[in-house]
Formats: C-alpha cells, structure tokens, sequence
C-alpha cells in the first residue's frame, strides 16, 4: 500500500539539520561516557577478537614448502612415538595378564590377594610434575608418609 | 500403468497412453539448501583448515613443552593401567531401558521402559585395558554469577574473567528455568562457561596444582564424594579463591567484580573412584568430608 509522507519533504530535512547543528563538536571527539561504562566497554574490546588478528604471513612457494616438510615430519615423529608408546603398553598389559595366569595356577591364594579391588587408592601429594628447575633437594631418601588421623 | 489397458487410437490424442506411471521417488532438489553466498570466492580462504599455515586462522600451538601431558605418558599411564588391572574381569552392564513385552502389537512401539531402580539409564563399565587408560578429556569451569541477573554489564566482567584465566575465550550462559525467588528467568544471561582441551587444559592443570590450590589456607582438597557416578568431578572456587590465579593476582584493580567458579574434570575413566585415582595421580589432594 501506497502511504504519504505525513509531513512534506523540506520541513523534515530542516529538522535533521538543525540536530546536526546541535550535535556538532569542532576539533577532537570528546565521548560522553562515564568511567565505569568505559571500563566496561575496555572489558568487552579485550574479550573481542576484533583488531586483535596478527597479519598473515605471506610466503613464498620455497618457504611454504620448507614449512609443509617441516610439519609433515614432526607430525610423522609424534605418531612414531605414540605407536611406539601403545605397543608398549600393550606389551605391559599383556605381561600382567600371563604373570596373573601364572599366579592363577601356581597359588589361588596368592592369585585374590594381588587381584583384590585396590578402592581408594590414591598417588603421593609429593610426587610432582618434572620441571626444567627441580628442587634443591630433589628426592628425599628417608621420605616417610605422614600419620593419617 | 495397468498392462491390461488396451491401445486405443482416437482423437483427443495418445498423451493419457504414453505418460510414464506415478512416481514413488521424491525429487530431492530444493530439498537441500545451499547457501549460496557461503560459496562467494572471496570466502574461499575461510575453508582452509585453521591448522595450515596459508589459513587466515592460523595459530602455531606447539610453541614449548606440555609438561602435563608428558608426564601422564610417560610416567602415569602404566601405573594406572597397573593399578586399575582386573584379572577375569567382564563389562559391567548399565541399567538399561527395558521393554514392555513383545506379545501384544501395542507393546511393540511403545516408549522403552524406565530403569529399574533408577530414574535415567546408567553407562557400562568397561575393565580398563591398554587401549582405554583412564585420562582427562577435557575440563570445564563454569561460573554462574547471581549479581548479572540485575547488573547486564556483570557478563562481561565474569567472561573475560574466564577467559584471562584459561587462555579460551568463554561463552556466555543462560538460564535455563524461571525460579522466582531467585529472579531467574529462562534465557537470561547470566555467567560464562569454558571448555579446555589440550595443551590449556594442561597449563589450566599445572597452574591449579602449583600455584593456586596450595595458597588457599582454608583448601582440603577435592571432597571423596564429589563425581556424577560417570567419572566425572566437580570441585568449587570462591571468588577470594579466584585471585590466587597470577593472572588475576597482578591485575586485582582491573578485576574488581570476581565470580567463583565450578571446575568440572572430564574424564574416561568410567567410575568415580578411578577418576580420583587419576587426578590423585595429576596432584590434586582429596579429602573425605
């Protein structure tokens, strides 16, 4: 459906004209924001990606192909390393299953002592995650769990 | 087309005679949509994979050593395939859905029966083998905060929270019911969640364990009760607990609105008791309450 302006043309530019007027601020912008409202907005920019990108590297054919071999090889030693490590545990899986096997049929007794449910177990507190900068005293020869009340 | 319909010449035409019969077969086209503006070739750079280096989304990750990772594989993986070795041992079967009965044809298609016992289904436990030693898939912390309820502005505050401590930028949550008296209304927004895999799962881990946890005075541990019966824990920092992180700790004006959080470790173990064996193993303590 057709429907005419309700006020004529010149009369609604004149009004936008004068909020222009209104609204204008020579030199340097000046924002009206309150401290707190700028902090959030600091937030909200820090939490976007925007502007945060870093310029894509551009290469040349010879480099990129220097950097595919580079990859491909690293990734070919880090599957290298993983199989070599799951046929390990395999071969420990297997081992415990035949020495088990061997219990079984040597000593019964033996057998559901070393097969019993371990529940509750937990690792030491003190063994901790191997760094580049160990401790003066590295291993603690006369180490004795604390008493548990 | 009836074999038995004789040919029969006549003026109105043969068109009713040589129409193909009535097809069963749906034309699929249309059916499909394709978003056609996806396929501009300005937006062809968008489909390399992030892992490439000509990919606008290129991150390099492995740029120094997973210290958590490696020491799971080297040194706590057999011990925990030692440790959780079952001679004889068989799937333990979940409690399933159960059908009604086959002998009568309303029973056939029926919705499955609930659990016997329990309300929902529960999952199989498999013996641990070589092929499936318990490991942490993934952690989530989730920090649901009541003051963004009243105060929008709050969101941001606890996501870049979240997210200046695990290095994942974090989503925003929602409510999911309306409860009154906690003015909650469904879809509100009210907190953020991360989910962290890989190597800032493993920081987030080392982290905890060497910096965080051990400044907290009050701290126990992980309470012996905690897990969802699937091998998954749950444990809960306070908000003064929070500042313990170094992000936070050397920037406390910049975080003045801090949120506890609830850290969820995912893991494959199956039960719960192996899951604490598991964190045991990564240096969190447990405590029984």
């Amino acid at each position: 459906m057709f429907k005419p302006f309700t006020t004529p043309v010149s009369s609604r530019l004149a009004s936008s004209g004068a909020v222009i007027l209104k609204n204008f601020v020579r030199g340097k912008r000046q924002s009206n924001q309150s401290a707190s409202t700028k902090k959030v907005v600091n937030q909200l920019s820090a939490l976007s990606a925007s502007r945060k990108q870093p310029k894509l590297l551009n290469l040349c054919n010879e480099d990129l192909i220097k950097h595919k071999t580079i990859v491909n090889a690293w990734n070919l030693f880090k599957r290298k390393v993983q199989q070599r490590k799951h046929l390990q545990l395999k071969k420990q899986y297997k081992s415990i299953y035949n020495a088990m096997e061997d219990l079984k049929q040597t000593s019964p007794k033996l057998f559901e002592l070393a097969n019993a449910q371990q529940e509750g177990k937990r690792f030491p507190l003190e063994m901790r995650i191997p760094t580049d900068y160990p401790p003066t005293q590295p291993w603690v020869y006369n180490y004795s769990p604390k008493n548990k009340q | 087309m009836s074999l038995s319909k004789s040919f029969v010449r006549s003026f109105s035409g043969s068109a009713s005679v040589h129409r193909t019969g009535y097809s069963t077969v749906h034309p699929v086209h249309h059916l499909v949509k394709v978003n056609k503006p996806a396929l501009k070739p300005a937006y062809q750079s968008l489909l390399i994979p992030k892992d490439d280096i000509k990919s606008v989304g290129f991150k390099p990750s492995e740029i120094d050593q997973d210290r958590v990772a490696e020491h799971y594989e080297n040194v706590i993986k057999s011990d925990l395939l030692l440790h959780n070795y079952q001679h004889d041992s068989a799937v333990i079967k979940g409690n399933k859905k159960r059908s009604w009965g086959e002998d009568s044809p309303y029973k056939l298609y029926r919705n499955l029966k609930k659990p016997k016992g329990v309300s929902r289904p529960t999952k199989d436990v498999h013996p641990i083998r070589y092929d499936n030693v318990p490991e942490v898939s993934s952690i989530i912390i989730q920090a649901y905060n009541r003051d963004a309820l009243e105060e929008s502005w709050l969101n941001i505050s606890t996501r870049l929270q979240l997210s200046q401590i695990t290095n994942v930028k974090a989503k925003q949550i929602y409510a999911k019911a309306n409860i009154l008296p906690w003015r909650l209304r469904r879809g509100k927004p009210c907190g953020g969640k991360v989910e962290l895999t890989g190597r800032d799962m493993s920081q987030f881990i080392s982290t905890l364990t060497e910096l965080v946890l051990p400044r907290i005075r009050t701290f126990q541990g992980i309470k012996n009760t905690s897990g969802d019966n699937n091998g998954n824990i749950t444990f809960g920092l306070d908000p003064e607990d929070v500042k313990g992180f170094p992000e936070i700790e050397n920037f406390q004006e910049l975080f003045p609105n801090l949120t506890g959080m609830h850290i969820t470790f995912k893991t494959n173990a199956g039960t719960d008791d192996r899951a604490r064996t598991l964190l045991s193993s990564l240096g969190f303590p447990f405590y029984n309450p």
